[in-house]
């Protein structure tokens, strides 16, 4: 398995990446920290006024929201392009191509889980309540990584021989913020549409995140394990479409 | 596909070649973008490219130990060959195997990132080529007084001059240790001193009874290294054997077509 024999390759171009994304600007890592806190307080201005909400809760909530969607358009995005920003790499020297994948996604996460870090601190000077929930969160920030890791490996092979997909996935992001609850409460969604609703993983997580950390409870069995066997599936449906499509990539990027 | 060593077909072979044929597509009118695709199948174009046959039944086997040659004219699937080989190509038909621990120098340096030192682009490199980090730590000093680089181990490698990287690069690729060593016209990446350790390195990784595949257009030097070659032209064998016969037919060949 590539995972574990490349383990030490893995490691070093995460943290290349890592190093390459912070270092090229002044306040370096302090961005992935300012940006989601900015963006927190616009929105939370503008959509507490459009749903009347004005406790700080709603905007915990809101900022929850956003670090997991940045997780996942981050990762989608630096995943799909991972295979062809290396040309070099890719025509010249082996090594199992999922690895460039798996390693950009993974230096998203680790932004990620700094970006949790902050958060979580807020949490604790607004003093919100801790349970024992939050022992959850490495296990759904787990699927959560599969499901971004699959959907990376699914657009990182077709970005190859589709240049444009990167302007249909931003169009489609665009659409599933408003499609997952960041800037506004479950509550709005009609009754006869929230089961439909429901159906998105993301909606799923974001909601499982917003149970152990914000509520203090645990989430229901069942929506761990609907994440899971989205995970699952997406794991193979990705992994099929890169080793279909990766017998040409040092030919075409 | 460069599959591992498992069986009895030839004993002290470390490079098996079978049947080998790799078709390349050129599109005629070049589709990349999904608009294009869609627009090409209401079109009815949606598969509208030549098929290039630049690798036609190849076959050979290279043994343990040997320093093999591949020459022939520009556009001819040397470098096919050994990206084949290396495992970066798939092939159409038949398959390559290679019995060993490969490194592919094939263009040396395709790893390194400008926006990063040279100590770290070691260690990014070395781990590109497969080394551990552990092996990449005990090598290190070695890397950098053999590229003779050492005060310029913080410095970013964009600020380095062509031949430094190319210093660099070797430094760390010879490392690996390998059992096989796929070389593409690289001989020739510093100054006279250094091109000295170069052919110096090569010459004990040949007592070492490290196999070579060489691929060159310098006729001398794989007269030199290459006890056997194969003469390739237009994806095709014409000739393979003792390196000074297959010369002599590739020179034969070239003057007939002038």
């Amino acid at each position: 398995m590539w995972l574990i024999e490349y383990k030490d390759l893995i490691q070093v171009l995460t943290i290349s990446n890592l190093k390459i994304k912070y270092q090229s600007s002044v306040l370096g890592f302090a961005w992935s920290l300012i940006n989601p806190l900015f963006m927190m307080i616009i929105l939370y201005i503008v959509f507490s006024g459009i749903f009347k909400i004005s406790e700080k809760q709603f905007a915990i909530y809101i900022l929850i929201g956003i670090v997991t969607w940045r997780f996942f358009t981050s990762a989608t995005n630096l995943g799909m392009i991972s295979i062809v920003s290396q040309p070099g790499l890719v025509k010249k020297i082996f090594f199992p191509r999922e690895i460039l994948v798996f390693s950009s996604v993974l230096s998203c996460l680790i932004s990620s889980l700094l970006e949790f870090a902050v958060l979580f601190c807020i949490l604790i000077a607004l003093q919100v309540s801790i349970s024992w929930s939050i022992l959850l969160y490495p296990l759904i920030i787990l699927i959560f990584f599969g499901i971004a890791y699959a959907f990376s490996l699914g657009l990182s092979s077709l970005f190859v021989y589709y240049r444009d997909l990167n302007q249909i996935w931003d169009v489609l992001l665009q659409a599933g913020f408003f499609l997952c609850p960041i800037v506004y409460p479950i509550t709005v969604i009609p009754e006869k549409y929230l089961a439909l609703y429901m159906l998105n993983p993301l909606t799923v997580i974001m909601e499982i995140f917003r149970d152990i950390l914000l509520n203090g409870i645990f989430p229901p069995l069942w929506d761990v394990m609907y994440i899971s066997l989205w995970g699952l599936f997406l794991l193979i449906i990705g992994h099929y479409l890169f080793s279909r499509l990766k017998i040409r990539f040092a030919e075409e990027v | 596909m460069t599959r591992p060593s498992d069986d009895k077909e030839a004993p002290h072979a470390a490079i098996v070649v079978d049947h080998v044929s790799k078709k390349f597509r050129i599109p005629l009118e070049k589709k990349y973008t999904v608009y294009q695709h869609l627009f090409g199948i209401f079109k009815g174009g949606y598969y509208s490219y030549n098929e290039f046959l630049a690798l036609d039944d190849i076959s050979f086997t290279v043994n343990h130990g040997e320093s093999f040659g591949i020459i022939g004219p520009n556009g001819s699937g040397k470098s096919t060959l050994l990206k084949l080989i290396g495992g970066i190509l798939y092939p159409d038909k038949g398959y390559t195997r290679a019995y060993g621990r490969i490194a592919p120098f094939i263009e040396l340096g395709v790893g390194f990132h400008p926006e990063l030192t040279a100590r770290e682009n070691i260690f990014l490199y070395g781990s590109i080529l497969g080394l551990k980090k552990d092996q990449i730590r005990e090598k290190y000093d070695e890397i950098l007084s053999f590229s003779e680089l050492k005060q310029f181990e913080n410095m970013k490698i964009k600020n380095f001059s062509s031949g430094m990287t190319a210093r660099l690069a070797f430094a760390t690729a010879i490392q690996t240790d390998p059992d096989i060593l796929l070389i593409d016209e690289m001989l020739a990446v510093g100054d006279e001193e250094f091109n000295y350790k170069v052919v110096e390195k090569i010459n004990e990784m040949k007592e070492r009874e490290v196999t070579i595949l060489f691929v060159s257009h310098a006729l001398r030097l794989v007269q030199q290294y290459c006890s056997r070659t194969l003469l390739l032209s237009k994806g095709k064998i014409i000739q393979i054997g003792e390196t000074s016969q297959v010369i002599e037919k590739y020179l034969q060949i070239t003057r007939e077509h002038q």
